[in-house]
């Protein structure tokens, strides 16, 4: 019986074009996604693969999510065809037995929904032998297969995800027969699903959410966290670990639903629940008469018919249970989303509206999908009702009825996001905060959302129409809302005309309002909602009225339909969206450009074909700089006039000048004696010839003036640097650089490849002599040394302007506010240029001037901003010497970037870092003095000391400015424990960086300018450094290396030079170290095996501990081998389970993989750990401790 | 005085179905009666006088309105009853009607709230005017649908198979209301039941596989007959026999035994008697000319 079942649900389906459909689409996008360069999921990049096994489960377990809507169709279907056929009197009335029919069904409907993922195994395997035989990818992109990888994903994904969301979907069809219930189930698992995903924005909750992912899709990317390339290219997850428990538990959950379901399952109908009518009251008799009156129509008639319309069909939305529970759980989600917070290092921003905003703009994908089903639910609503002919023979215009439905979807998202509103007042309220922007909520509501639930609704209503299926309608507009976005990459298009709903992003700002995109996304609203309006016309015109036909017939037919208005309104709305198209595609194609990602590829590799010949030709260097600059901020235009000294310092005449320009800023040349021999305004290359060369020594005087002025409004965002409020500019962008700019070279060596162009070095090679090759430093890039500047800035009458350097002189000029800026000592050329409406702090430390510019907003950080200036500055000069500028100062920039950066003695500061961070609580780590202390440690790390053009040159910088920021963090901790709640941050930012390392990874001493290892490991090595030789021998080193070659002329260190200085201060004992953690890249893989305590008769505890510890070095790829051992590592015991009071602690001797350590301590134990300071990179950290156990 | 006139329509479905053939017709007020059935083309030809369908050719016209050029024209002087009837979920039987009203264009709301009262009261439904509709047996809403066809003085009335699931109660309490208008405007009324054309109707066609067999007044189909219809009850086994060798109309069992009815134009005697010839006997007369046996 069960067989029967089985094979006639297979066959069934068989028949049936469903399963064959969805295994094609499923093909044909991995199979896109394995062989185009614009789609890109999965991860295939750099050294990984593309048929990488990590990316085919990546595939896999993504799709099982799409997989689900598959699920719910089997499912659903082997529950309730009976039903739905009323074939389920007939057939359960015959002797056929329960579980055959029951088990039948569901695993037959489990074997056809996996057949449609088995999709994405073909897609690859055709990927990786069509890819490279038609050349659409180079046939070193694949690696090798493994069988295991098939398998283990069928077995641990597919199977199990599709059996989990089965028996949820299948017993709530059995138990409902309803298939919007079936759909409600999917959705509670994709919701569970979200939700379970919000716990892992979290270092600290990582586990749980792993656990609690019903498809076990985050337990996998957990699992592969730290994967290295190689570890990608190479390893199918097992049957093992979290994985194995998380599969274990939400199988064993769908097992008791299933037979929970089994159990309740019947034959028999329900007796259907029959409401007593209520006694009717007895009425009073009335009399009735036929009222005298006159059907009327006219224009008054169709705005009643219009209201009941609406009336009608808006009421039936929300008196949905469907629509309940869908508006339930978009709530849900957003609540959760608020519950997580704003966690940003374990602190919370404060819940300004724009983050409330941001959020609930995080509902819309829901919001659309909820737009999808009542649209369907809509238009289809009087056919399924079959009310339909009467209806459509009543005397209204269809496109009355249509808009009315429009207007009611449009209504139901409206209350939908004001209800999303209320809540994130709500929660703003509960956590005490008052500043509500009530205004902005609404503007953003009409701005941005509005326009956008009104496209999508008049799309809607028109594929519906269109249609002549509900479930094709759905979809087909499923598949327009994700699908659509995918083929516009495809085919390199990004003009936001053709992105449904598209148009500029806006990016709320305390400081700047809506900001520069506000203007276009108006236009585009405008544009956007006429083709709604295009649509519901054309909806009007060839809606089903009546009979079904063919849409074919129903165009062949229109004219019966459209009256002479009708159609003139078509006419007319298209000739208004005409001629706003034009408007909107002056404005974003010709009055601004842009380039797409393919055109801008392309650029890049005829520039470097065409004047890499250029690298070496000696040029000038600046030596005095003189700036005079002019922001009309609300105009937002910029005019630019730089003075420059310009030097010969190389031993060779040079007969020419080389700039690379920015068109955008509209240069102007003004060299004395000197032609133009080449304009390349495509690639934006200019050449100077002088006439008379400048010989080795010369000193010429040039000018170069630029603008910037904003005309209309772009494609996309628009130049968020220049704005109404927090203009923030600098030299390298608004001037032209001297000479073959490298850093316009394509980087990813697979483009570069398919461009014919050679593998590049990120950096030159790390030489141990460098004369020549130091000349240049990695900021300025040769075009200067250390020199004096001073800048005149002016802008409008309300605002502050501020460059680097002291004020000198400040005044009103044509109702403008100028101010004269002149640098206290020679710096680096790299100057910022800002203008806002600020506030200013202010504070004297010494002699220099303690300065913060912040937003009247935003003032409730600024004390602690100071002192964190003032800690920094005394720990530094203390430390590695004097600062040389009279102004330490910090300027808040709006939230269009977020990002930190020194420039000589000014500090501009993201709004979203640390303006808006909760720091009230005083035992969190304290972001911002970590940020300020690391800008400010640039003073001297950056800006007084810097490194060659060179491999490893970052790390005298970035790491060396983390690490200066840790010690000031260090001073002020009030246990040791504490700094592993900050320091695991950078432990994960190293780990997770070289898992997506694109090319190599390279030891610290070497590194690229790679943001992973000299900002994440370089702070570990360092900080576990001066643990191990301690902080004054680290210091000491420092700033002997500093006193060498702060301010000096080239050629510049290298990391080599600054190990010359470490050396001598590491012990004997420990100079493997140097080698291990600077010139390798060495992991450790430590834990505790065992660990028990007793009672000793003396009434102390003696802790007995066993410790495996491997050393491990890896490869730039990550492969690793295990090396012998011979290393002091730490071993200590906890006080409490929550290893916050570390109350024994020694570093012993590891030469064996396998120890046992015994110790005494006084007071009961509660943890034994390895390392249990998080000093060394060990990437499964969670092992090193464990809770001991009383031995009696 | 109102006129329907229909000249020569056709409408071919797309597999193939012939459901309209040249059907012309000329309709004044009164009841008028289509006969047919099932399959005949009898909705199709309604759905398109209701502007729901369009036909591949012909034309008709009300008074001088032109259906197919001027179907928002039509639908303002049209009241229609399809043959299935549903209701939307979650709303009253008063609520609905007033919608429905609004659409027919009794815009003023005082208007429209007596004319909902007096049509639920029309069709014996005011005491349940706050109940679900969806909620109404078969017959109950039937009587929804028979109150907005009569919505806003229609001139043209079409009910298709309106009697179907009524009891005897509720269909004569339907005829009496389309009788009531059926005087003033055009009632075109479709059904396969024979005893409803006779009982009210005036005018009459027959319809059967897209064509008009016959178009008239009952009576004269059934004066018509006269004097040419004989029944005799007959053993199962001879039926067969009889197909033969007479032109049987209808065959249909009275005390377990066929009794076959027996068109003939000369007088039959062996056992047949004469009858006094009904409108079924012109039904099955006219489209069941080949005598097959049923």
């Amino acid at each position: 019986m069960f067989k029967i079942f089985l094979f006639s649900e297979i066959r069934y389906a068989l028949r049936q074009p469903m399963v064959y459909i969805f295994f094609i689409l499923f093909t044909l996008l991995v199979f896109g996604a394995t062989v185009s360069d614009n789609i890109q999921i999965g991860g295939a990049v750099g050294n990984v693969y593309r048929n990488a096994p990590h990316v085919i489960t990546i595939f896999t377990t993504v799709l099982t999510i799409f997989g689900l809507l598959m699920a719910t169709a089997f499912f659903n279907n082997a529950a309730l065809r009976d039903f739905n056929n009323g074939f389920n009197e007939i057939l359960f009335s015959t002797p056929i037995n329960k579980s055959g029919f029951f088990f039948g069904r569901f695993f037959g409907a489990l074997f056809l929904a996996t057949i449609p993922l088995l999709g994405v195994f073909l897609g690859v395997l055709m990927g990786s032998v069509l890819g490279p035989a038609f050349g659409w990818v180079d046939a070193d992109r694949f690696g090798s297969f493994y069988l295991a990888t098939f398998i283990n994903n069928y077995c641990l994904f597919i199977l199990p995800n599709m059996f989990i969301a089965g028996s949820i979907i299948f017993s709530l069809s059995a138990k409902w027969k309803n298939t919007v219930v079936a759909f409600v189930g999917a959705l509670i698992i994709i919701i569970g699903y979200i939700v379970s995903g919000e716990l892992m924005s979290d270092l600290e909750s990582e586990t749980i959410a792993a656990i609690s992912d019903v498809f076990g899709i985050r337990t996998y990317s957990l699992y592969a966290k730290y994967f290295t390339p190689i570890e990608k290219n190479t390893l199918s997850p097992t049957f093992s670990g979290l994985l194995l428990i998380n599969r274990i538990i939400w199988i064993l959950v769908a097992v008791v639903i299933l037979a929970i379901s089994y159990l309740s399952f019947s034959f028999q109908e329900k007796n259907k629940r029959a409401k007593k009518d209520k006694k009717d009251k007895v009425e009073k008799s009335i009399t009735f008469k036929l009222p005298e009156f006159q059907a009327s129509f006219n224009s008054a008639t169709n705005w009643v018919q219009f209201k009941s319309f609406f009336r009608i069909n808006f009421f039936s939305i929300t008196k949905s249970v469907t629509f309940k529970i869908l508006f339930l759980f978009a709530a849900i989600l957003l609540i959760t989303d608020l519950v997580g917070g704003f966690e940003y290092f374990g602190l919370q921003a404060y819940p300004l509206t724009y983050k409330m905003i941001d959020l609930i703009a995080g509902s819309t994908i829901f919001i659309l999908i909820i737009l999808v089903f009542f649209s369907g639910e809509l238009i289809w609503r009087d056919r399924e009702s079959k009310i339909n002919e009467v209806i459509d023979a009543t005397s209204h215009a269809t496109f009355i009825s249509l808009s009315a439905k429009a207007l009611s979807l449009i209504s139901i998202t409206t209350l939908i996001h004001f209800s999303f509103v209320i809540v994130g007042i709500l929660y703003q309220l509960g956590n005490g905060f008052t500043r509500i922007e009530i205004s902005l909520y609404i503007l953003d509501f009409i701005y941005f959302n509005l326009p956008n639930y009104i496209v999508w609704s008049g799309i809607m209503v028109l594929i519906q129409t269109l249609v002549n299926n509900k479930y094709l309608g759905y979809f087909a507009s499923i598949l327009i809302i994700f699908i659509w976005s995918l083929i516009m990459l495809a085919l390199d298009i990004q003009s936001n005309m053709l992105a449904i709903g598209g148009g500029p992003n806006v990016t709320y700002s305390d400081m700047n309002g809506f900001g520069p995109a506000e203007m276009g996304a108006h236009w585009f609203n405008a544009y956007w909602i006429l083709i709604a309006l295009i649509c519901l016309l054309l909806a009007g015109a060839l809606y089903n009225r009546g009979a079904g036909s063919s849409i074919l017939n129903r165009i062949k037919h229109i004219n019966q339909q459209l009256t002479k208005g009708y159609a003139s309104a078509i006419w007319a709305t298209l000739a208004v969206w005409l001629i706003l198209a034009g408007f909107v595609f002056y404005n974003t194609q010709i009055l601004n450009t842009y380039k797409t990602s393919d055109q801008s590829e392309d650029i890049q590799v005829e520039y470097e074909k065409t004047y890499k010949k250029y690298e070496k030709v000696p040029l000038p260097k600046i030596i005095d700089a003189k700036y005079f600059i002019d922001i009309y901020p609300y105009k937002r235009d910029v005019f630019v006039k730089a003075n420059f000294k310009i030097n010969n310092q190389t031993n060779q005449a040079i007969d020419s000048i080389h700039f690379n320009i920015d068109s955008k800023w509209q240069p102007e040349f003004d060299i004395p004696n000197a032609t133009l021999v080449l304009e390349d305004k495509k690639l934006e290359y200019l050449i100077y010839k002088l006439d008379v060369p400048m010989r080795p020594g010369d000193t010429i005087d040039i000018e170069i003036k630029t603008k910037y002025i904003t005309k209309g409004f772009k494609n996309n965002t628009g130049n968020t640097n220049i704005v109404n409020n927090g203009t923030f500019l600098n030299n390298f962008e608004i001037l032209p650089s001297l000479g073959y700019n490298k850093s316009k070279e394509l980087n990813d060596k697979n483009d570069r490849k398919k461009h014919g162009l050679k593998p590049k070095d990120r950096m030159p090679e790390l030489q141990q002599e460098c004369s020549c090759s130091c000349m240049a430093n990695y900021l300025t890039d040769g075009s200067s040394d250390f020199l004096n500047v001073e800048t005149i800035i002016s802008t409008s009458p309300d605002q502050i302007a501020i460059a680097p350097g002291s004020l000198m002189k400040e005044w009103k000029e044509n109702g403008r506010n100028y101010f004269h800026y002149k640098v206290d000592h020679p710096s680096q050329n790299f100057f910022s240029f800002t203008s806002a409406t600020f506030e200013v702090a202010k504070r004297k430390w010494n002699d220099v001037d303690i300065e913060v510019y912040y937003d009247e907003k935003h003032k409730v950080n600024v004390d602690m901003m100071l002192d964190a200036v003032e800690r920094s500055l005394a720990y530094y000069t203390k430390e590695f010497g004097p600062y040389y500028h009279n102004q330490c100062r910090i300027i808040e920039f709006p939230r269009y970037a977020s990002f930190a950066q020194a420039f000589p003695g000014t500090m501009p500061y993201s709004e979203s870092m640390g303006f808006i961070i909760n720091l009230e609580d005083e035992n969190d780590n304290n972001i911002i003095d970590a940020v300020i202390a690391h800008e400010i440690a640039h003073q001297w790390w950056a800006h007084q000391v810097i490194g060659a053009e060179m491999q490893g040159s970052t790390m005298m910088s970035e790491s060396f400015a983390e690490y200066s920021s840790l010690m000031t963090m260090k001073s002020i901790a009030k246990t040791p424990m504490k700094m592993r709640d900050f320091i695991k941050y950078d432990h994960n930012r190293y780990l997770r960086g070289r898992g997506s390392e694109t090319e190599k990874e390279l030891p610290l001493y070497k590194v690229e300018n790679q943001m992973y290892i000299h900002y994440g490991k370089g702070s570990v090595i360092l900080y576990a450094l001066q643990d191990y030789i301690g902080e004054n021998k680290v210091n000491t080193a420092m700033r002997a290396f500093l006193e060498e070659y702060r301010y000096e002329k080239p050629p510049y260190p290298t990391s080599l030079d600054f190990l010359k200085y470490l050396e001598p201060q590491v012990p004997d004992s420990l100079t493997y170290l140097i080698n291990d953690w600077f010139k390798e890249i060495t992991l450790y893989d430590n834990r505790v095996k065992r660990a028990n305590y007793s009672l000793q008769d003396n009434g102390k505890y003696l802790v007995s501990m066993d410790v495996e510890s491997y050393k491990i070095k890896a490869d730039t790829i990550g492969n690793e081998t295990k090396v012998d051992m011979n290393d002091w590592i730490d071993i200590g015991v906890f006080a409490d389970s929550d290893e916050e009071e570390l109350m024994f602690q020694k570093r012993v001797k590891i030469n064996q993989p396998q120890m046992t350590f015994t110790f005494e301590v006084d007071t009961i134990p509660a943890k034994a750990a390895i390392d249990p300071r998080m000093l060394l990179i060990d990437r499964v950290y969670d092992d090193n401790t464990k809770s001991l156990s009383l031995n009696e | 005085m109102n006129k329907l006139q229909i000249n020569g329509l056709s409408k071919t479905y797309a597999n193939g179905v012939k459901a309209l053939a040249n059907v012309s017709i000329e309709i004044e007020n009164g009841m008028f009666g289509l006969l047919g059935p099932n399959g005949a083309g009898k909705s199709s030809l309604m759905r398109t006088l209701a502007t729901l369908q369009q036909a591949d050719s012909g034309s008709a016209l009300l008074n001088d309105i032109d259906i197919y050029n001027q179907p928002s024209e039509l639908r303002k002087v049209l009241g229609y009853l399809p043959q299935e009837f549903g209701v939307y979920p979650k709303i009253t039987a008063a609520q609905l009607l007033d919608h429905l009203c609004i659409l027919k264009g009794v815009s003023k709301n005082k208007e429209r709230k007596e004319l909902v009262d007096y049509l639920l009261n029309k069709v014996n439904l005011y005491d349940k005017r706050n109940k679900s509709v969806k909620g109404f047996s078969g017959g109950m809403k039937q009587r929804i649908g028979i109150a907005q066809a009569l919505i806003g003085n229609p001139k043209l009335i079409i009910v298709d198979e309106p009697t179907a699931g009524l009891d005897p109660g509720e269909r004569n309490r339907f005829y009496n209301l389309l009788a009531d208008v059926g005087n003033e405007v055009i009632v075109i009324l479709s059904t396969h039941i024979v005893d409803d054309v006779r009982e009210l109707c005036t005018k009459m066609a027959i319809m059967n596989l897209g064509e008009i067999i016959y178009h008239g007044a009952p009576q004269d189909a059934i004066s018509d007959l006269r004097g040419r219809v004989f029944q005799k009850a007959v053993a199962r086994e001879e039926l067969p026999q009889y197909a033969e060798n007479y032109t049987i109309i209808s065959n249909k069992m009275v005390g377990g035994q066929p009794l076959i009815h027996v068109l003939s134009e000369t007088t039959l005697n062996n056992g047949f008697e004469e009858v006094t010839p009904n409108l079924e006997d012109v039904f099955f007369s006219k489209i069941n000319t080949s005598a097959v046996l049923v």
